[in-house]
C-alpha cells in the first residue's frame, strides 16, 4: 500500500486512542478529586503531566493554573493550540480519515465525522456545561463505536494492521505514562501487603479506573488493592487489554503481519526493536519490576516505544532508494 | 403508451421558452415524440410521489458526501452538495449517433494537432493556423517539442462541451482536453436515479454508464511503457495511479472516486519519486515502479524542475521520465494549446487538414480579440457578446454582455485592450432548456452537455454525459461554481432495448447529413 496512506491509518487510530484516553482520564479524575482531600496543587497537575503538556501549559498560564480544575479541563478538552486536546485529536483523526476515504469504511467515516460536528457545532459544548461526565462518556462511546466498526467493516489486511499498530503503541505509551505519574505521587511500593491509608487506597482505585481496569483487576486480585499489585497488573497482566505488556504483545503481532505482507520483515529496523522490548518484558517477574524501580522501567518502555514509532516511520512511511539497495 | 394530448399533472402548466429549443416539449406544448415514452412514465408517478423520490435522491447525495469545493469564499474549502435535478435529460439514439461520431472525429483531429505542433508543425508552415496564436498560447509548452507520447496519444480523456441551438442542432461550445472533470457525477447521478426511479428504467432502454472506469483503466493500461529499468511490473500488470493535488482541490471527491472504481492507488505528488528517469511510488513494500499516471494536476505544477519552481504539487524529474518514455502521463503535457479558446475557431480547419473530412458537429461563431477587425467588432457590440478568457474554465473570468452593467462592460473593454490575445468573444446563444424542478413546479432552465471521450489504442464515447443546468431563472451559466446543478443524461438505445450497432451507424450517417445541412 501507499506509504502515505499507511501513515494516515497509523495516525488516525493514534489520535482516536489519544482522545479516548484523555476523555477517560478527565472523567475519572473529576470523580477522584471528590473522594480524596488532596492539596489543590496535586489534584489536576498529574493529568497535565500525563498528557505531556506541563511545559506548554505552565508557560502559557502559570504553575498555579494547574490547580484550576476548570482551566485544566478546558485546556485538555477544547484548546485548539494544545495538540493533544480532545478537540485537536478528533480534528486530526478526521483530517487523516479524509485523505484515506477509499481505505476506511463509510461507517467509520460517518461516526468520526458526526463526532467532529457534535463537538464543533452540535450539542457537545452545551453538554460540557450541563453534564460533563455524560460529555466525556459520549466521546468514549463514539470512539468505541469507531473501533468496533473498524473491526467489523474493513478487510483485515495491511491498512487494518497499521491502524492497530498505531492504536496499540499509543495505548502502551499512555498506560505507561499514567502508571508512572500516578505511582510517583504515591511513593514506596515494596511494602506490599500492608494496609494502606484511605486516601492511598482511593488513589490506587482511581489509577485502575483511569486504565479501565477496575473490574478486571478484581477478577485477578481478591484482596484490597495495594500499590504493588496494581502496578504489576497494569504493566504485566498478559490478558488485560490495556496492560503495557498486552499492548506491546499485540503490536508485535501486527508488526509481524506487516512484515509478512510487505515481504520486508527481515530487513526493517522496527521489528527487532519491538521484539526485544516484548521479550524483555515477558521474562520479567513482578518482583523484578517492583524492585528494579518502576519509574526506571516505565521510562525504558516509553523511550523504546517512541523509538519503535520512529523506526516504523522510517521503514514503512518513508522508503528510500538507499534503504533498498 | 405515448399520450395523445397534453400531459396533465407533473408537466401540466410547463411553458417552454419562446426563443430556445426545449429538450422535452415542442413549441406546441406536446412532448417531443422521441421522449414521449419517458415523459409518460414520469407523469404516471404523479406529483406527490415524484416529490417523495426527489427527497430520497437528495438524501442519498448528502449521506454519501458527493461534494465539491467552492473557491473564493470567505472560509477556505467549503464542501457543497452539487444540486441535482430529478427530471432526466433524454437524448434518443438518432440524435446521439452523430454526436458520438462528431466527438470521435473532433478529438482525433485535436490529437493530431497536438502531435503536429509538438512535432513537424505542418499546420503552421502551411499557414492553416497562425503561428503566433499557437506559440503565444499559455498552454503551449516549448519544452514538449520533439517528445512523442506512447502511441502518439495526447488526449486520453476529453470532455467536450456541447450546447443545443434553437434549431435543435448540437454544437461544440468548448473543448476540454487537459483535465476535464465531472464524470463522477455522471456515474453517481445514475446510481441514485436507478434507485429512486427504478420502474422507469425497467421500461426505458437507457444505455448504461457503469463501464466508464473499466474503459478508462483499459485505455491507460494499454498505453503503459515497456521501457525503463525493471521493465514491466513483475506482477504482470502495469501500475496505474491517479495523481491528485490533494483533498483541498475542488474535484478531490472525483479523484478518490475514480481511483476506487479503477482499483488503483490515489497518490499525491509527495508519494512519487523519480530515480534514474523512472517514476516510483513510496509503498510500504518499498518503492514500486509506476507506469501510468492519470494526473489531475495542471501542467504548470507538475514538475518544479521544468515549470513552476514553487510548486509543491509536482514531482521533480517527472518530465525527464516522461521525455524518456518511461512513464505515460494522461492527459499528455502541453495539451492546453489544443483547448485554448483562441485556437477553437480553427478546429473545423484542423479536421479538414488532418482527416480530409467535413466536421460532423458544428460550433459557435467566434471573434478573436487578437485580430484588429474582430476586436473592433467585439468592442463595438460588447453588450451582445459573451467574452471569455482563452485559458480559463469553470465559468470564471467571463463576461455575459447582455446581462452586464455599464461598469462591467467598461472594465472588460479595458481588459481586452490590455491583453487582446487573452480574450475571445461569441454572440450569446440561446441554450436549450429542460424541465427543471424549482420551488415545487417544473420550469424551463438552460442546459449544456459534456460528453466524455476515452482514448487508448482505440476511442470510446461514454453514452451519456454531464448535463449541467443553470438553476437561476434567465441564467446561461451552468458551471457548478456559478450556481449550476446537474441532471442525469439518458442516451436511449433502440426502443426494443437492443443495441444493434449496424443500425446506429446508419442513423449516424443520416444524422450527419442533417447536421451539416443545419450548420
Amino acid at each position: 500500500m501507499i506509504s502515505r496512506v499507511a501513515e494516515s491509518c497509523f495516525w488516525l487510530h493514534r489520535y482516536i486512542e489519544r482522545a479516548d484516553n484523555t476523555a477517560r482520564l478527565l472523567r475519572v479524575n473529576r470523580s477522584f478529586v471528590l473522594d480524596v482531600p488532596l492539596p489543590a496543587k496535586n489534584r489536576w497537575r498529574p493529568v497535565i503531566v500525563v498528557s505531556g503538556e506541563e511545559k506548554r501549559f505552565t508557560e502559557r498560564f502559570s504553575v498555579d493554573a494547574m490547580s484550576d480544575s476548570q482551566k485544566v479541563q478546558h485546556y485538555l478538552t477544547w484548546d485548539e493550540d494544545n495538540p493533544v486536546s480532545i478537540v485537536s485529536s478528533i480534528r486530526w483523526a478526521r483530517e487523516n480519515a479524509r485523505t484515506i476515504r477509499e481505505v476506511i469504511s463509510v461507517e467509520m467515516w460517518e461516526v468520526l465525522n458526526d463526532l467532529w460536528h457534535w463537538l464543533r457545532t452540535g450539542p457537545g459544548p452545551a453538554l460540557y456545561g450541563e453534564d460533563r461526565d455524560e460529555f466525556y462518556q459520549w466521546i468514549q462511546s463514539q470512539n468505541a463505536l469507531f473501533q468496533g466498526l473498524c473491526q467489523n467493516t474493513v478487510l483485515h489486511e495491511q491498512p487494518f494492521d497499521f491502524m492497530h499498530l498505531g492504536m496499540l503503541l499509543e495505548r502502551a505509551g499512555q498506560s505507561a505514562r499514567i502508571i508512572d505519574v500516578e505511582h510517583h505521587a504515591l511513593g514506596d511500593l515494596t511494602s506490599s501487603g500492608t494496609a494502606e491509608s484511605a486516601p492511598e487506597a482511593a488513589h490506587w482505585l482511581a489509577l485502575l479506573h483511569m486504565c479501565s481496569a477496575y473490574e478486571p483487576f478484581f477478577k485477578r486480585n481478591r484482596r484490597a488493592p495495594h500499590g504493588g499489585a496494581v502496578i504489576a497488573f497494569l504493566v504485566l497482566e498478559p490478558r488485560f487489554p490495556r496492560s503495557v505488556l498486552y499492548c506491546l504483545d499485540q503490536a508485535w503481532n501486527y508488526l509481524r503481519r506487516v512484515g509478512a505482507s510487505t515481504g520486508r520483515g527481515g530487513e526493517v529496523e522496527s521489528a527487532p526493536l519491538l521484539a526485544d522490548l516484548v521479550a524483555s518484558m515477558h521474562t520479567q517477574s513482578r518482583k523484578e519490576l517492583l524492585s528494579a524501580g518502576v519509574h526506571q522501567e516505565l521510562t525504558r518502555v516509553i523511550d523504546a516505544t517512541t523509538a519503535i514509532c520512529e523506526a516504523i516511520s522510517d521503514d514503512y512511511f518513508n522508503p528510500t532508494f538507499s534503504a533498498l539497495s | 403508451m405515448s399520450p395523445s394530448n397534453v400531459p396533465s399533472g407533473v408537466f401540466s402548466g410547463y411553458q417552454p421558452l419562446a426563443d430556445a429549443y426545449d429538450e422535452t416539449f415542442a413549441a406546441t406544448g406536446e412532448p417531443r415524440a422521441e421522449v414521449a415514452d419517458v415523459i409518460a412514465e414520469i407523469e404516471q408517478l404523479g406529483p406527490a410521489e415524484l416529490a417523495k423520490r426527489r427527497k430520497l435522491a437528495n438524501g442519498a447525495f448528502l449521506r454519501s458526501g458527493i461534494t465539491f469545493t467552492v473557491y473564493g469564499e470567505q472560509q477556505a474549502g467549503i464542501e457543497r452538495i452539487f444540486p441535482f435535478d430529478l427530471i432526466p435529460r433524454v437524448i434518443d439514439a438518432n440524435a446521439w449517433a452523430p454526436i458520438e461520431r462528431g466527438l470521435e472525429q473532433r478529438v482525433q483531429a485535436l490529437d493530431l494537432f497536438l502531435a503536429d505542433v509538438y512535432g513537424e508543425q505542418r499546420i503552421l508552415t502551411e499557414g492553416i493556423i497562425p503561428r503566433e496564436l499557437v506559440e503565444g498560447s499559455a498552454g503551449y509548452l516549448p519544452a514538449m517539442r520533439g517528445i512523442r507520447p506512447h502511441s502518439d496519444v495526447h488526449i486520453h480523456i476529453a470532455g467536450i462541451d456541447l450546447i443545443r441551438k434553437p434549431d435543435g442542432s448540437f454544437a461544440v461550445l468548448e473543448d476540454n482536453v487537459r483535465t476535464p472533470s465531472g464524470v463522477s457525477y455522471v456515474l453517481e447521478n445514475r446510481a441514485v436515479m436507478k434507485r429512486v426511479l427504478s420502474e422507469v428504467f425497467t421500461r426505458t432502454p437507457v444505455r448504461a454508464v457503469d463501464q466508464y472506469p473499466a474503459r478508462l483503466r483499459d485505455a491507460l493500461t494499454e498505453l503503459a511503457p515497456t521501457s525503463g529499468p525493471l521493465g514491466a511490473n513483475p506482477d504482470g500488470d502495469p501500475v496505474v495511479v491517479v495523481l491528485t493535488p490533494g483533498r483541498f482541490n475542488s474535484a478531490y471527491f472525483e479523484h478518490s472516486f475514480l481511483a476506487r472504481r479503477m482499483g488503483c492507488s490515489l497518490v499525491e505528488a509527495s508519494d512519487l519519486v523519480v530515480h534514474d528517469d523512472t517514476v516510483w511510488v513510496k509503498d510500504t513494500s518499498g518503492l514500486r515502479r509506476v507506469h501510468v499516471i492519470y494526473r489531475r494536476v495542471d501542467d504548470d505544477f507538475i514538475d518544479p524542475e521544468v515549470f513552476r519552481e514553487d510548486s509543491l504539487l509536482g514531482v521533480p524529474g517527472l518530465v525527464r521520465a516522461y521525455a524518456r518514455g518511461n512513464v505515460t502521463v494522461a492527459n499528455a503535457l502541453g495539451n492546453g494549446v489544443a483547448d485554448d479558446k483562441a485556437i477553437y475557431p480553427f478546429v473545423p480547419e484542423m479536421i479538414r487538414f488532418y482527416l480530409s473530412e467535413e466536421p460532423v458537429l458544428g460550433q459557435i461563431e467566434t471573434f478573436l480579440c487578437a485580430r484588429d477587425d474582430d476586436r473592433k467588432r467585439v468592442l463595438d457590440d460588447l453588450g451582445r457578446m459573451v467574452v471569455k478568457a482563452v485559458d480559463a474554465s469553470g465559468g470564471y473570468g467571463m463576461l455575459m454582455g447582455p446581462q452586464a452593467s455599464q461598469a462591467e462592460l467598461e472594465e472588460f473593454a479595458g481588459r481586452i485592450k490590455a491583453n487582446p490575445r487573452g480574450y475571445i468573444a461569441q454572440p450569446l446563444i440561446e441554450l436549450s432548456t429542460c424541465p427543471t424542478w424549482i420551488d415545487g413546479q417544473l420550469v424551463p432552465r438552460r442546459v449544456d452537455l459534456r460528453p466524455y471521450i476515452v482514448r487508448g489504442k482505440s476511442s470510446w464515447v461514454l453514452p451519456s454525459g454531464l448535463s449541467r443546468v443553470a438553476l437561476v431563472e434567465g441564467s446561461y451559466v451552468v458551471n457548478s461554481s456559478q450556481g449550476g446543478g446537474s441532471k442525469d443524461t439518458w442516451v436511449l438505445g433502440d426502443s426494443d432495448g437492443g443495441r444493434a450497432r449496424g443500425q446506429t451507424q446508419q442513423q449516424s450517417q443520416a444524422g450527419q447529413q442533417q447536421e451539416s445541412n443545419q450548420s
